[in-house]
């Protein structure tokens, strides 16, 4: 299959379409290959900046803590380093896998944001600002933050089945309204006049358990990774092992065959957002009651979008998921890091870290470039046979 | 040597597993208008697609004033002077009238004698000019949205006058229009006429082609039968030489066998998603072990009978099943009832195509045992299923279970629907349009089935565009035109003319 002669096609287009042309293992070869190019990106304006890119990269893993730093202060370390990471993934691998739920049913949830501050609102007003020991309050934060979350995802379902109102527009719509609604709140009752974010949660509330020491070092330790890992499995189970899973994906492959079958494609629209909405809540309670543990009002968070293409790079596979959202995790984690000891400003390596957002989100281009440079190779192919054997038809 | 603008000669077009168009040679005079009549699939479109330019023939030359030509896209036909309405529109909809006549090819000036802009104000002018000369009564100002489907074709037509075409092709003009607008569609084609353009109109209809056509040719699979003076010709005349021919296939099969009462439709209306309606209390019973077929040129309404006893249209009337009133029933309570359906689109509706073999094959039962347990699907139950399914079918796949459907041919495709809706002993069948787009050897297997299934004892519902399937398979026929049953009578007392006659409202009860 893969013979094929000089004269057909540029070696540069031939070797493209071989790389990336397997369709069995494009789920992994177009992310790296979109990492890749993102990374050749990130390189180039570095060294427009006249910094050496080798050296940046490697800042990124020295700020994530997977590589050492030169040194560290007292009681520092890389393992310190490793989990404050890990305590910022979390919240990423729900919100991620959200998106992707809702993907697969043929929804677009960009409202993940909105979702996270409703849920991270309520449990910091119900359980946070309240004496609750830590074997109660945590339980019901998690209750709360997934209910809250399944209620707006619901909602926005619903409003779609109903009233045939775009999902994206009305996500972006609540995003709003949540965003004003919460900061009136917080700025009318729970304000902290000094830091002007909301109070801060109690420590028993909190899904992150602070300064721990363990030995001669202090580090964070994020209690909702226990939950999140499990959870990207469970979602992969949920998608492709049960019968909610196969339904949802019924309805966002061909919403007309799922009504051919049977399916009721209004509850499965409704499901799937409610579930998409559910895991936004729990993104939401590890962020603003884990990474963080108040609320900045009139923010919405940008972790909240950027999920959106950590959920494209890893192919809207939950476990695929998982290594994406440790990726660009890393990468903007390790900007702080960058930008303060490469000397690059603050904002380049923002910029850094959105153009590698950028390139990991097109991996549908990536795959139509690559079937569309194969259907030219076989053109080609199929022209210089027919030009040695002209006539042989064959039916 | 007459003054021919158009000549066709020896024109041949195959498609994969089909000989669309063969060896067919029409000769149009200047200024006629040029009728081209056939059924659905008899090669009208094809042909004159080619001399529009949207294909090229495998075989043949075209001629267009005398000069060879080599007709590549259709903008060259346009610059030959060849404009063709299409049977959809290609209209942008918040585009004014004028500003999607000229799309393409936008009058230009210069705003504040500098910057390009486009001429609207001044085209406008020019086009209602234009439409007044032809009596198209249109206001080159409104949107597109707000004018209704009669009026978008006489844009379309425009569209074509201010290319400056001489040669009009319509496809299919009047299957949108009402009686009224027909009218004055066939006013427009004759006053175009008069003033010397040459018009080709490919048409199903008898009563058009007898109103305003000066010759016919008529196409029957492909081939040209023959071309006839429209004036001394009936209609009765032409449609036997549309569907009038030795059936192509013969399907064995033993006398029918009918038992008890397995489908009673009652007064079955059916609207539209604009609310016009599409079935109009229609009524039918359809016994065990009787093959019930539904005839019709494509739109009378006979897709809509399928998906309404499918449970997938809203309707009014009442239908029952075995003795059972369903007609409040969702569409799954239908199936779990006894209700198999093979639906006409099999891509779009039949299967999930990015789903493999093995999901698609299980879409009917995937919520039941053994399938599915207290929620969760058993992955090796589908693949035994399907496996099954496969060798009994024989449907062939790249990769067996797991094969992504899409990738499949379309002849295997419709093996694992109709494998699929076989398998679930429903006591109805529903077919429609089983074979379209299938070679013939494929047809030859999916008619066995079909009978095999009535033989069983099972009720069958067979609707099908194409006069011969009908023909072959029927235990007893109903026609459909405009929306209303036009006869129901059993097959054995019908010839295919007859029912050909009742498909164009010729002849009714």
């Amino acid at each position: 299959m893969k013979k094929q002669k000089n004269a057909l096609g540029s070696p540069f287009k031939r070797g493209f379409a071989a790389v990336l042309g397997n369709e069995r293992y494009q789920s992994i070869t177009v992310p790296v290959f979109a990492i890749l190019l993102s990374l050749l990106a990130a390189a180039v304006v570095l060294l427009i900046m006249g910094k050496n890119p080798l050296t940046a990269f490697a800042s990124f893993l020295q700020g994530s803590g997977i590589l050492p730093k030169p040194n560290y202060a007292a009681k520092k370390s890389m393992v310190t380093d490793l989990f404050s990471m890990l305590n910022m993934l979390t919240p990423m691998i729900f919100a991620s896998l959200a998106v992707a739920v809702a993907l697969k049913a043929g929804l677009f949830n960009i409202g993940v944001s909105g979702q996270m501050l409703v849920s991270g609102f309520a449990a910091s007003v119900l359980v946070g600002y309240s004496d609750l020991p830590m074997g109660i309050a945590l339980p019901l934060v998690l209750i709360i933050g997934i209910v809250g979350g399944a209620a707006v995802g619901a909602l926005i379902g619903w409003l779609k089945h109903r009233f045939n109102i775009n999902e994206v527009v009305s996500s972006i719509m609540l995003n709003y309204i949540f965003s004003y609604t919460v900061s009136f709140f917080i700025n009318t009752r729970f304000i902290d006049p000094v830091s002007r974010q909301s109070r801060s949660i109690s420590s028993a509330a909190r899904l992150t358990l602070t300064n721990v020491e363990l030995g001669a070092i202090k580090l964070d330790l994020p209690l909702g990774m226990l939950l999140a890992i499990p959870m990207a499995f469970f979602v992969k189970f949920l998608l492709d092992k049960t019968r909610v899973g196969y339904e949802m994906k019924v309805v966002g492959l061909n919403r007309r065959a799922a009504e051919y079958a049977g399916i009721n494609v209004g509850r499965n629209i409704v499901l799937s957002m409610a579930i998409s909405g559910a895991l936004a809540g729990l993104a939401g309670i590890t962020f603003y009651m884990g990474y963080y543990n108040s609320i900045q009002p009139r923010v919405l968070a940008s972790l909240g979008f950027d999920s959106i293409a950590v959920c494209l790079l890893g192919n809207s596979n939950p476990i695929g998921i998982l290594f994406s959202s440790l990726l660009i995790t890393v990468i903007s984690k390790g900007s702080n890091y960058l930008s303060s000891t490469a000397n690059v400003p603050q904002e380049i390596a923002q910029l850094i870290t959105g153009l590698i957002l950028l390139f990991s989100a097109c991996g549908t281009y990536i795959r139509y470039r690559v079937s569309a440079t194969k259907d030219e190779l076989r053109d080609l192919k199929k022209r210089a046979e027919g030009i040695k054997d002209e006539g042989g038809d064959r039916v | 040597m007459e003054d021919y603008i158009v000549e066709m000669r020896h024109i041949t077009k195959r498609f994969p597993g089909i000989v669309a168009n063969d060896d067919v040679s029409i000769s149009i005079k200047k200024g006629e208008i040029y009728a081209i009549l056939g059924e659905n699939g008899a090669g009208k479109s094809t042909l004159m697609s080619m001399l529009f330019g949207m294909y090229e023939p495998d075989e043949g030359e075209i001629y267009i004033r005398g000069q060879k030509v080599h007709i590549s896209s259709p903008s060259h036909a346009t610059k030959l002077n060849i404009g063709m309405v299409h049977q959809h529109f290609k209209l942008v909809k918040n585009y004014t009238i004028t500003e999607n006549i000229i799309l393409g090819q936008e009058p230009k000036r210069r705003f504040l004698g500098l910057l390009p802009a486009v001429d609207v104000k001044g085209t406008d002018k020019k086009i209602a000019e234009l439409s007044k000369r032809y009596g198209l009564e249109v206001d080159p100002t409104k949107r597109i949205e707000e004018i209704n489907v009669s009026t978008q074709q006489r844009v379309e037509i425009l569209k074509m006058l201010y290319r400056e075409a001489e040669i009009l092709i319509f496809d299919e003009p009047t299957a949108v229009l009402t009686p009224q607008e027909i009218e004055f569609l066939l006013d427009i084609i004759r006053e175009l006429r008069n003033s010397g353009k040459t018009i080709i109109l490919i048409t199903h209809k008898l009563e058009e082609i007898k109103k305003v056509a000066d010759r016919c040719a008529i196409l029957c699979r492909g081939r040209l039968v023959e071309v006839l003076d429209v004036e001394n010709t009936s209609t009765k005349t032409m449609a036997n030489l549309m569907v009038g021919r030795d059936v192509s296939f013969t399907a064995e099969k033993k006398p029918a066998q009918p038992g008890d009462k397995v489908l009673e439709v009652n007064k079955l209306c059916v609207k539209n998603s604009e609310g016009f309606d599409v079935v109009k209390d229609v009524s039918f019973n359809i016994h065990a072990g009787e093959i019930f077929a539904i005839a019709g040129v494509s739109g009378n309404g006979q897709e809509e009978i399928a998906d309404a006893v499918a449970g997938l249209l809203k309707m009014s009337g009442k239908i029952v099943l075995d003795g059972e009133d369903i007609t409040d029933k969702t569409v799954r309570e239908r199936a779990l009832a006894g209700i198999s359906y093979i639906p006409q689109d099999r891509q779009e509706v039949g299967l999930v195509l990015d789903f493999d073999l093995a999901e698609n094959l299980a879409l009917r039962d995937y919520f039941k045992a053994p399938f599915c347990q207290k929620g969760i699907l058993r992955r090796e139950e589908f693949d035994k299923h399907a496996e099954k399914l496969i060798s009994e079918f024989d449907i062939r796949s790249g990769q067996g279970t797991s094969t992504v459907v899409r990738s499949m041919s379309g002849g295997n495709q419709q093996k694992a629907i109709i494998a699929r809706e076989i398998v679930q002993n429903s006591k109805l069948m529903i077919f429609v349009q089983p074979t379209r787009g299938l070679d013939i050897g494929a047809i030859e297997n999916i008619h066995k089935q079909i009978i095999a299934e009535r033989d069983k004892g099972r009720a069958v519902l067979l609707i099908s565009l194409e006069l011969d399937e009908i023909i072959a398979l029927a235990d007893t026929i109903g026609v459909m035109y405009n929306g209303e049953m036009q006869t129901i009578a059993p097959a054995n007392t019908l010839t295919a003319n007859q029912v050909g006659e009742y498909m164009m409202g010729v002849k009714s009860k």
